[in-house]
């Protein structure tokens, strides 16, 4: 890390290996049974966040109506056959908005994950090549990294309009600095690498150094990293919505949905009790396959968390 | 020792100033008008004009941001477009909740967080060990407010052992401020808690297998006297970082508990803040809660040297 | 903050439980034979929260500040000879014409209130909020406790000089038998519901009607309704600009709203609410539901749709302002964004907080320039009994109340009942007022219902009202 500022480090858990060799093969062994058991975290985490996001697809035709229409005659109603998870305030079916607000979520934690990587790979890698800009980089991620990761995106959707494309930008930027400041390890710990070293010396230029030598042994950590990031970015959605600053409230997300639940959580819990379970079954599910991947990946890492 | 202190705390200054100018820029790379994003929703145009003038945006930008960075050294926030009060009034008279909060919350977690992570790195691969990982993932997993909820559910109404909103001042007595902090104070821990104790776990595990351990061991010492002693002990910098690190969390989760707990602390007022886009309100919220996080870094970084002898500068 | 106010501020007159003015701080007043000069005289003893007496120049100078800002207010204004005081204690008001609701306007219910304050708090600006709170009434505002949009303090003020007739409403009696009151804010209705039955609050003024069920099990918890007037449900649209400016699209709304849809949305399932084809509360002599039909029978999309598309409107957006914390304005800009759907309105659903909501209405100027062109609010059944103070049913202009409507009908009815000299005039004013303002669509009433408010068992002498009157009140341990 740099030098005398402040430690804010990437949260140690979130923190890629320091130094990853090529990325190790995932072998098929033994098909897919074999696979689940020598990697269970991957199998079970994968498989739910398979399983979410064929809901988030497939949502029009898994029983559902309308998420937004309105039914004040038949509101409040307890889960029923007619109602799977029963209706809201305004009589709006909970079942439709809950699988409906699965789009939402995964959106914003996919997205989030993938601008992110993308924005901290290139902010990363140039602070990693171009030594002049390292310095003023490094300052202003730490910078950036001092203030807390809700607090920032709150500014940043006070100062825009609710929407889901705003919520996105919001995490995204909150969560750049930890993305760059581990692409920038990578980078910095592979230049002091013999064989960098030699397709240096070799003339090799920069691009090409970046493309057969960098980018591939990025992969594994950013992989990890991303998925925590697309773990936390769906918590922040539905924190921000909860509290009145993310998606706008005619859309049906997660959060959404509680934050209008959340006044009746004591005559009505299952208003409150279907999203948050689908939530937190998805953020867990993500965390898994998180936890998986960098066991997988990262044998050294593995013992240890 | 000393010379490390200073510098150490020097070079918080540029960091703060970063914050400071990143803070500042927000409101004018963010797509619109500055004028009408201080000015809010209901100003007219006559408004916006007039805020316009005052930001001066005519003038150089590092002008202006040392201008407003000098009026923040004076204790100026700037002014709430909805009540019209001095922001740094209106953070002061609702810091000790906040705090107070996040205090509590800090003390409970590290409490409970610490032993549970050392409990699952000695009984590693156990049921036990799986238990508390187990919990820690779903800690990650589940939304603060969700939490808060199902805690005030059953403490407050079914067990009617807690109260379920509000603050009590500290000046009124330890134990009322206390009783009124339990329940926020466990909602807001859990994320806290299940990152403090899977690194607890981890640097435990680590610590564990070196020589040292088996030489107490080896001369009789007691078990719990190994754990909580003599490995915790030298475990102790990255569950310390941890600690530091995940403030940050505790900010953020402050925010949404202090909604579900009524207590009227700068979480709240953030949330008003954003239902009534009152811009200066949260911008001096953002400055106010960094600053105070990396003042938190900087207290652990200082501790450091005392943890581990081994660390000297 | 009405509510606190008439803690803190005490009026010259009060409304009783049946809305009839009583003398409150006057002692007694004269009336010429012609109705011109109106002479006050104040009650002895009276004083302000700083200590100094209140004198019949305070009283002047808060007449002025609440003429500027009141519609009643206005009218005496302009039709004011001169406003005097003659000594400390006494007052003379010369009108240029009779005005036979003078004391009605000075004791009414209805914001704004005519409150009494210190001459130099009066002088200031009417239209800006008082820095100052040094008050005339019973209990004095805790400046120091204040957390703005968290808690407001105040403390029994001993100085202050009751009545000696028993208390109703805002007239009588006021005596304080609390010390303290803590009036907190929760953003959070299960909070506050929660609250309320681990007995951490001792009244709860506006629980929603979901939880209502979960307090009445509970054996502390009175609940009861908290005014047998009740409300009026009111979508305001905005009459300067389009596409409300044209009635068509007005009447569109009309035609295709469906007043059980907002007020299931607002108060449930139960027998709280009933449809309202018109202006005035149910159950008070005047109400009328001429002109109702619009409202009535199934609702037609279709046609609506046609009179939207001849008003000009084409898919432009259209800004509804929602506030999120109040239960009963976020489920009506709830109904009324999907009923805009269905009508092909292009919805921007502008979600704020009351205070934001509040100050957004205030702007005349276009949608896109910070200004609206719906929002949603209520109306206390008590102020809907007749126009006296219903300022909501105005319809002259720039001078009306947000929305700003125009209706040369409106107005002619409204001089009409005031000019009434007996109830069938007055009925028959306010029909024809009632018909008028439905064509056009002065306001589009969502419906009539009943709010309720709880509080602990051990809360005694709390009375059914348009607002809470803590007079009389007491706490037993």
């Amino acid at each position: 890390m740099t030098d005398a500022t402040i430690t804010t480090a990437p949260e140690l858990i979130r923190a890629a290996p320091e130094l990853p060799d090529l990325l190790p093969p995932i072998k098929l062994r033994g098909g897919i049974l074999g696979f689940a058991r020598r990697y269970p975290a991957i199998a079970i985490g994968g498989a739910l966040v398979l399983a979410m996001v064929l809901i988030a697809v497939f949502a029009p035709y898994l029983g559902t109506v309308d998420p937004t229409a309105l039914a004040p005659t038949r509101r409040t109603r307890e889960p029923s056959a007619a109602f799977w998870f029963g209706t809201d305030m305004l009589g709006r079916d909970i079942y439709s908005r809950v699988l409906y607000g699965a789009r939402v979520s995964l959106t914003v934690g996919f997205s989030v994950a993938l601008l992110a990587s993308l924005a901290g790979l290139i902010i990363g890698l140039v602070s990693g090549f171009v030594r002049w800009s390292d310095g003023i980089i490094m300052r202003v991620m730490d910078g950036m990294m001092s203030i807390p990761p809700i607090l920032l995106a709150i500014a940043l959707m006070a100062l825009t309009r609710g929407s889901v494309g705003n919520v996105i930008i919001a995490i995204t930027i909150a969560d750049i600095p930890r993305v760059s400041r581990l692409v920038r390890s990578v980078v910095l710990s592979l230049r002091e690498q013999p064989y960098v070293d030699a397709a240096i010396a070799a003339g090799t230029r920069t691009p090409m150094i970046i493309l057969r030598h960098i980018l591939p042994n990025t992969v594994a950590p950013m992989t990890v990293q991303a998925t925590y990031v697309c773990a936390s970015a769906m918590i922040v959605e539905a924190i921000l919505s909860f509290i009145g600053a993310g998606t706008p409230p005619t859309i049906p997300s997660w959060g959404n949905i509680m934050a209008e639940g959340r006044a009746l959580w004591q005559v009505k819990p299952y208003i409150v009790f279907f999203p948050a379970v689908f939530l937190s079954v998805t953020v867990l599910a993500v965390n898994l396959l998180g936890d998986g991947l960098r066991d997988a990946l990262d044998p050294r890492l593995a013992k240890r968390l | 020792m000393l010379s490390y202190t200073i510098r150490r705390i020097l070079a918080t200054i540029p960091v703060m100033v970063v914050v400071a100018l990143f803070v500042f820029s927000l409101l004018y790379i963010a797509p619109g008008d500055p004028a009408a994003v201080i000015a809010g929703d209901q100003a007219t145009p006559a408004d916006v004009e007039r805020i316009r003038q005052s930001l001066g945006l005519d003038r150089p930008f590092l002008i202006r941001f040392g201008e407003w960075l000098w009026q923040i050294l004076h204790g100026d926030l700037g002014t709430s477009i909805f009540t019209n009060l001095p922001v740094a009034a209106m953070i002061a008279q609702r810091v000790e909740p906040t705090l107070s909060l996040m205090a509590v919350t800090l003390v409970i977690a590290i409490c409970l967080a610490v032993p549970m992570g050392v409990v699952a790195a000695w009984q590693a691969d156990t049921l036990i060990d799986r238990a508390i990982m187990a919990f820690a993932v779903l800690g990650f997993s589940v939304p603060v407010f969700v939490v808060g909820y199902l805690l005030a559910y059953v403490f407050a109404l079914e067990l009617d052992w807690l109260p379920v909103q509000g603050y009590t001042q500290i000046s009124e007595g330890l134990w009322p401020w206390f009783e009124n902090l339990i329940l926020p104070a466990l909602a807001l821990g859990c994320v806290y808690i299940a990152l403090i104790a899977r690194i607890t776990r981890a640097s435990m595990l680590e610590v564990l297998q070196q020589d040292f351990i088996r030489t107490a061991r080896a001369k009789g010492v007691g078990q719990t006297r190994i754990l909580f002693v003599h490995a915790l002990k030298n475990a102790a910098v990255p569950i310390v970082t941890v600690i530091g690190i995940g403030v940050a969390l505790l900010i953020g989760g402050a925010v949404v508990t202090e909604t579900v707990f009524a207590i009227p602390g700068i979480g709240r007022l953030t949330v008003d803040a954003i239902l009534r886009r009152d811009y200066p309100v949260i911008q001096g919220v953002v400055l106010m809660f960094s600053f105070l996080y990396v003042l938190v870094n900087l207290l652990i970084d200082l501790l450091y040297t005392v943890l581990d002898p081994r660390i000297r500068y | 903050m009405r509510n606190g106010a008439a803690l803190v501020w005490d009026m010259l007159y009060g409304v009783d439980g049946k809305l009839q003015p009583r003398r409150q701080m006057v002692e007694s007043e004269e009336v010429s034979s012609d109705g011109l000069v109106w002479t006050f005289r104040l009650r002895g003893g009276l004083k302000f929260h700083d200590g100094e007496p209140v004198l019949a120049k305070d009283v002047v100078a808060s007449l002025a500040r609440w003429q500027a800002r009141d519609n009643m207010g206005l009218m005496t204004k302009e039709i004011e000879q001169e406003l005097v005081a003659v000594d400390d204690r006494t007052f003379r008001w010369v009108l240029k014409k009779p005005y036979p609701k003078l004391l009605v306007a000075l004791g009414k219910v209805g914001t704004p209130s005519c409150f009494i304050m210190p001459a130099r708090i009066a002088a200031t600006d009417p239209f800006k909020p008082i820095g100052d709170y040094v008050g005339s009434g019973p209990m004095r505002f805790v400046r120091n406790e204040w957390v703005p949009g968290a808690k407001a303090v105040f403390e029994r003020f001993a100085d202050y000089a009751p009545r000696q007739e028993p208390n109703s409403w805002l007239s009588g009696g006021k005596h304080m038998l609390l010390e303290r009151i803590e009036w907190i804010v929760m953003p959070d209705p299960a909070t506050a519901s929660a609250a309320l039955q681990n007995g951490e609050v001792d009244w709860w003024e506006t629980p929603i009607a979901d939880i209502v069920p979960v307090l009445k099990k509970n054996r502390n918890v009175m609940v009861d309704i908290a005014d047998p007037l009740g409300n009026i449900g009111s979508f305001r649209m905005n009459h300067l600009h389009p596409p409300f400016n044209d009635v068509r699209a007005r009447r569109a709304i009309l035609t295709a709203m469906n007043q059980e849809d907002y007020m299931r949305a607002v108060v449930g399932d139960n027998a709280l609410w009933k449809p309202l084809p018109g202006f005035f509360t149910p159950g008070t002599p005047l109400y009328s539901e001429d002109g109702g039909e619009i409202l009535k029978g199934p609702r037609r999309l279709d046609a609506a749709k046609r009179l939207l598309a001849d008003s000009g409107y084409s898919g432009q957006p259209v800004t509804c302002v929602v506030a999120q914390d109040l239960q009963i304005t976020k489920a009506q800009g709830e109904v009324t964004a999907d009923l805009l759907r269905k009508l092909g309105v292009n919805v921007d659903f502008a979600a704020v907080d009351w205070g934001t909501n509040a100050a957004r209405r205030a702007q005349k100027s276009p949608p896109g320039q910070g200004g609206w062109q719906m929002f949603h609010t209520w109306h206390a059944g008590a102020v809907c009994i007749d126009p006296s103070s219903y300022t909501a049913i105005r319809a002259n202009g720039d001078k009306a109340w947000f929305g700003w409507p125009t209706s040369a009908k409106v107005e002619s009815e409204i001089t009409a009942w005031y000019d009434a000299r007996n109830l069938d005039e007055e009925k028959a004013a306010i029909a024809r007022l009632n018909k008028a303002a439905l064509e056009d669509v002065v306001y589009a009433p969502t419906g009539f219902f009943l709010a309720y408010q709880a509080w602990r068992k051990n809360i005694d002498g709390i009375v059914k009202g348009p607002l809470p009157f803590f007079w009389g009140v007491s706490k037993a341990a």
